[in-house]
């Protein structure tokens, strides 16, 4: 099993797919079993590409940024009679990015199929829900396989198909098939750049082979404008799929699917598939530093963006789901300033503690049958497992030492600071605060303090085994994910260079995760003053004063004297920070939201409301029509000679 | 004169369709007395066209040839024989349960589809004008009819009465536009067409007089905007099996037409005609895509879809050449297909329920799952979603204009794609998200629906995923015009 | 032939009479008076057909022998476009265009 044979690995689960989703009615169990067996397969076949991968690069088989292209002629149109202009090949190609997609994409994905078990057991469409689970495993992984901008469309559809069946799931549920077309559409949007901005550039390279065109875009073959309105429109399609400003709309409201689906699709495999296609496509931004500089400033704007809206949203999905759309922003930055290996290293790391967070919320929805953080709290008492694991994931979140969030962050700030200069340095930095007050938050309302809701409270438990398992997993590679940056242990793997030196792209250079001790305590000091900023505002004053007396009567007098100082705090949080993010939420609902993405989609409406009254229905009419049309023809024939 | 090619024997495939339309319209006039099931005639009607479709495989071998000049018997007269054929027999098959229930001239009906399938391929294969002229007017002759079949309904009649005043008042003008262009070339073939162009008459005001009726007489039969208006009402009213067949045989007819007269004969002309259907195309596909958004009916809503595709096909038109040739006849190939799907789709719901209302598709996916995902399947193709037929066929079209230098027109069409998947979703979501209404339980097909739907939902996938052979057909096809 | 009439005397002629043709179409509002004014422009057509091949093509004559086409499928269409109209006519108890616009929009 080697590189050559990558194409195994979305094959498995497409085939289960067409297996299970016809006949999942003729297997014991509708078939769980077979799909998460498949998926455990390409999990072990990952890792073997993971070691040739590894093991021609340690043999000098090729130095760093050579590419490793297996092509295969899967569809071959070529309509080359007189010229071959049509040729449609289909071919696969394993780098650094590749791997560690791969294995992100076929971890998470076994994890949230296990977790399944548990969390849609009696569900109606049970073994369709595998099915699909697997066909869209398999679209992902082919997506990051693929060599060839045609078949990365392709994956890339069939990635946003099989999602809005994931999402369309509880489709009895009005909100959730609005909340499926919705993704659907907007996603859809973006989608027509992406293809437009293939064709432009298969027109200028003559190829739909990235490597080609890549090679094609550093000798300067596109025009300078050309580049940049072609890599934008390829922007937008990275844009709506990674729900980034202004196409954010569509994430909180894809929540509406089951939860282990918003774990796989909603963290750590669709959405990062526009981080994906940029980092793939780093080579040709560079040569196009306008379009380049708009991802950076996009996903700055979506980064801060998301985290104010995840202050003040009640809904422990939709936090979350802003929290991803920040996340993405951050990888964003990374990207706009160059830099493949951050944006990819925290892709990797948020993958592992952004689905393990959302299970972990799915383990509350589904011990509750709530998900409005105010009606929840106290649930650490009776589910202590889902607590510990839902703290780990948030501590990794945001960003404390040594969790894996922390590395990654890290390197982000760091690769902004040097690329970009103080002023975007400072918004990040303080995103990364923000995100540790929002996270704090959301725990602490729903684990700490006292039940809000007790008829929820009473019908709480502990989930079983099969989901908690996953999490726990999940926790260990948010806890340990981030050590692969650290030198010692890059060697250990086979990689003298760390992380920097598995992830680059052809023709672009990685490099070696670096660690500055400045950015390293100022971020760990400003997220933990988020999370004491979290602390003092949200967890009741009174039981804390209460509390603390009985622990150190000399603490509870420091607090007592220190009490202006919680005015302030209390005025910062609610007046500046919360006043805020109730303005940016304002204006994300009504002004992006409803003008500008229901507002076209009306508009377009309009239009077609107003034009069919031409359709009078009386025959004069569509004759004048007619009569009308040829006399401009014939007119403007004539006139133009 | 004498040295003109009179093989009779060329024309086969054609006297094999007369031959079962004269049997069924005896063996209609005497059922009553004959005693015999109404089946029969359905029957007989895909035998002959299944025999038919064998007879024109046989000049596949056979180098490409004549009839007096006048039709063209070769790989793109059989690619269009076959694409007809198939068709007909598909269409037979899915609406025999409808015309049974809801059709009292069964006879006339088959014939007529019978009759319009010849006028079909000689469209395809006619070299010469008036040869051209006649197979258009047999096919839309059987079509007037066709439209106002359906007696039980008062808006056949209407729909009949537009579509045969308006295509009176459209034949007068192709015709106009003809005898110009006759009058300035001196010829009515094709190739003596195109040999005047050469020595010089392009541009001169009559000639482009005449383009411009012929222009506009074309595009009533192709239903480009602002030619179009006939075609949503001439949908709605006529019998479900008519609609389908103008929709997929009767479009498809005219770009096999146009492709060989704009290609062969005009292509001198290139610079006076290219504008006028580059602007057609784009107004084509701008107003039926934003109309069907507020469509309720499915037929109407189809119709504007429908106009909406003949945009992305003209452009193919506008930029003929070799490559858009071949990607046409794909396209043509796929949409025929994915239309069909869809169409016989619906007429298996009308059969059930009675309704063409949007609305009334509620809950499909609860009663009926099986149509509900051909149904859907179908649209995601036309929409143009990737794995299925209409992305592999839009995608080589789209290129193919853009490779001519008509990106912004590409453009234009990816975006108005991208605007029909929101009504299409429309239907879809009536089918998996609302509740079916009160009593509705499940209901079974008939196996032949099942059958014939079947095949077609292959069909989508099999040209979605596998392109190659009838691409591969459709690029020797195109050859003929251009090689 | 065709004496010392020139050819452009017929085209103006066809011209005209197409032009009044269409006016019918776009003016009348009885089935059976549009079905007239198309009767008239396929009358224009056949006018320029015949002239063509009498002027420019006397040899092979295929304009006139358009022309013969083209007056046998305009009765075929006056017979077929006759039954439709009747059938409206059961239908409606009238043949006039605009009451038959239940098809719109």
């Amino acid at each position: 099993m080697g590189m050559e044979h990558v194409w195994l690995l979305p094959a498995i689960p497409a085939v289960l797919f067409a297996l299970m989703g016809l006949f999942n009615g003729l297997v014991p169990r509708r078939g769980d079993f077979i799909v998460i067996l498949g998926m455990a397969v390409v999990v072990v076949l990952s890792f073997l590409v993971l070691l040739d991968f590894q093991g021609s690069f340690r043999d000098g088989h090729f130095a760093p940024g050579d590419s490793n292209l297996y092509s295969f002629s899967w569809v071959e149109i070529d309509t080359g009679v007189v010229d071959d202009l049509l040729l449609i090949e289909f071919s696969t190609f394993v780098d650094g990015i590749t791997v560690l997609m791969l294995a992100v994409v076929s971890i998470v994905t076994l994890m949230v199929m296990i977790y399944s078990v548990g969390y849609m057991r009696g569900e109606v469409r049970y073994g369709w829900y595998f099915a699909v689970l697997s066909g869209f495993g398999a679209a992902m992984l082919m997506l990051v396989v693929s060599g060839n901008l045609l078949l990365l469309y392709l994956s890339w559809e069939a990635v946003g198909l099989a999602s809005y069946l994931l999402i369309g799931f509880y489709w009895e549920r009005q909100t959730a098939a609005e909340a499926a077309k919705k993704a659907f559409i907007t996603t859809r949007i973006g989608d027509v750049g992406l293809l437009i901005g293939i064709i432009l550039l298969w027109r200028g390279a003559g190829s739909f082979d990235i490597q080609e065109i890549i090679h094609f875009a550093e000798g300067g073959g596109y025009g300078e404008t050309y580049l940049t309105v072609t890599m934008l429109m390829l922007f937008a399609g990275a844009a709506g799929k990674s729900a980034q400003f202004p196409f954010h709309v569509w994430l909180p409201d894809a929540m509406e699917g089951p939860t282990p689906v918003s774990a796989l699709i909603h963290a750590a495999t669709m959405v990062v598939a526009g981080v994906y296609l940029v980092a793939r496509m780093m080579p040709v931004f560079d040569v196009a530093l306008v379009a380049r500089d708009v991802v950076l400033y996009i996903g700055l704007t979506t980064a801060a963006l998301g985290a104010t809206l995840g202050l003040v949203t009640s809904d422990i999905k939709r936090v979350l789901a802003y929290s991803t759309v920040s996340q993405l922003g951050f990888m964003f930055v990374a990207l706009g300033v160059g830099s493949v290996t951050a944006a990819m290293f925290h892709l990797f790391t948020h993958a592992f503690f952004k689905s393990l967070l959302f299970l972990g919320s799915g383990s509350v929805i589904h011990a509750t049958e709530e998900q409005v953080v105010e009606t929840l709290g106290g649930l650490r008492r009776k589910m202590p497992a889902t607590t510990t694991l839902f703290v780990i994931g948030s501590l990794a979140l945001a960003g404390i030492v040594p969790l894996a969030g922390f590395w990654s962050k890290d390197e982000i700030l760091l690769v902004l600071q040097d690329g970009a200069g103080f002023g975007p340095f400072v918004i990040l930095a303080a995103t990364a605060a923000l995100t540790a007050i929002y996270t704090t938050r959301l725990v602490l309302l729903t684990f700490f303090g006292e039940p809000k809701d007790q008829a929820a409270y009473d019908h709480a438990h502990e989930s079983p085994a099969v989901m908690i398992l996953p999490m726990a997993l999940l926790a260990l590679l948010a806890v340990i994910a981030g050590f692969v940056a650290l030198d010692p242990v890059g060697r250990a793997l086979g990689f003298t260079g760390g992380i920097g030196e598995v992830v680059f792209t052809q023709g672009h250079e990685g490099h070696a995760f670096k660690l500055d001790a400045t950015i390293a305590i100022g971020a760990t000091v400003s997220a933990l003053a988020g999370i004491v900023l979290g602390f003092i505002y949200w967890s009741g004053t009174a039981e804390r004063a209460v509390r603390a007396r009985q622990w150190s009567p000399e603490f509870h007098d420091l607090l007592v004297n220190r009490y202006y100082i919680d005015h302030l705090y209390q005025f910062t949080i609610d007046r500046v920070v919360l006043g805020l993010a109730t303005v940016v939420a304002y204006f994300d609902r009504w002004v992006v939201n409803e003008t500008g993405v229901d507002g076209s989609a009306q508009g377009i409406s309009f239009a077609g409301y107003r034009l069919k009254f031409f359709q009078t229905g009386r025959i004069p009419n569509y004759a004048l029509a007619m009569a009308i049309g040829v006399i401009v023809l014939a007119l403007v024939a004539v006139g133009r000679t | 004169m004498s040295d003109l090619n009179f093989e009779y024997g060329l024309l086969l495939p054609e006297f094999i369709l007369v031959g079962s339309a004269a049997v069924v319209l005896m063996l209609d006039a005497f059922r009553a007395d004959l005693r015999i099931s109404r089946n029969l005639l359905p029957a007989i009607t895909v035998l002959g066209a299944l025999i038919a479709g064998v007879a024109s495989l046989l000049y596949l071998d056979r180098d490409p040839t004549d009839f007096a000049q006048l039709i063209a018997v070769d790989h793109y007269t059989t690619f269009f024989r076959i694409l007809f054929i198939a068709t007909l027999v598909a269409i037979v098959l899915g609406s025999y349960e409808f015309v049974n229930r809801n059709i009292t001239h069964q006879g006339e009906f088959y014939a007529l589809l019978l009759a319009s399938t010849i006028g079909a391929i000689y469209m395809a294969a006619a070299r010469e004008l008036l040869t051209a002229y006649i197979s258009i007017e047999l096919l839309s002759f059987s079509l007037y009819v066709g439209v106002s079949l359906a007696k039980n309904d008062t808006r056949s009649g209407e729909a009949g009465l537009k579509y045969v005043l308006l295509g009176g008042v459209a034949s007068a003008m192709l015709l106009y536009g003809l005898s110009i262009i006759y009058g300035t070339t001196g010829s009515t073939t094709y190739e003596g067409i195109a040999a005047a162009l050469e020595d010089g008459v392009v541009g001169t005001p009559a000639f482009l007089l005449g383009l411009a009726f012929l222009v506009g007489g074309l595009g009533f039969k192709a239903s480009a905007v602002p030619f179009h208006m006939w075609t949503p009402d001439a949908y709605e009213g006529a019998p479900l099996p008519i609609t389908a067949y103008i929709s997929a045989t009767s479009k498809a007819a005219t770009f096999a037409l146009m492709l060989a007269l704009f290609g062969i004969a005009l292509d001198a002309a290139k610079a006076d005609w290219q504008w006028m259907l580059a602007s057609l195309a784009v107004a084509t596909m701008v107003v039926g895509n934003l109309i069907a958004i507020q469509q309720t009916n499915i037929k109407r809503l189809l119709a504007y879809s429908s106009i909406g595709q003949v945009g992305f096909m003209l452009m193919a038109i506008t930029t003929v050449s070799d490559a858009s040739g071949s990607a046409l006849l794909l396209h043509l190939a796929g949409y025929l297909i994915t239309n069909l799907a869809v169409f016989i789709a619906v007429i298996a719901f009308y059969n059930r329920t009675g309704s063409e209302e949007i609305e009334d598709f509620r809950g499909l996916a609860e009663t009926q799952p099986y149509l509900a995902l051909v149904i859907t399947t179908a649209l995601f193709s036309l929409s143009g979603m990737p794995l299925l037929a209409g992305f592999v066929t839009k995608f080589v079209l789209f290129q193919a204009a853009a490779e001519e230098g008509f990106l912004w027109l590409a453009t234009v069409a990816v975006i108005m794609s991208t605007v029909s998947l929101y009504y299409y979703l429309k239907v879809i979501r009536q089918m998996y998200v609302a509740e079916p209404a009160d009593g509705d339980s499940r209901w079974r097909l008939s196996p032949i629906a099942y059958l014939t739907t079947g095949v077609l939902f292959l069909g989508i996938f099999l040209v979605g995923l596998w392109a190659t052979p009838i691409f591969e057909a459709a690029d020797g096809a195109s050859a003929m015009l251009f090689g | 032939m065709a004496g010392d009439i020139p050819m452009e005397n017929f085209l103006i002629l066809s011209a005209i009479l197409f032009g009044i043709g269409f006016y019918g179409v776009l003016a009348r509002r009885s089935a059976i008076l549009i079905l007239v004014a198309v009767e008239l422009m396929l009358a224009a057509v056949t006018i320029n057909m015949v002239a063509f091949a009498a002027y420019l093509d006397p040899e092979r004559f295929t304009g006139v022998i358009f022309a013969i086409f083209v007056i046998t499928v305009a009765a075929a269409e006056v017979g077929l476009a006759l039954g439709i109209v009747l059938r409206l006519f059961r239908d409606r108890q009238t043949a006039m265009v605009d009451e038959a616009s239940d098809l719109k929009w």
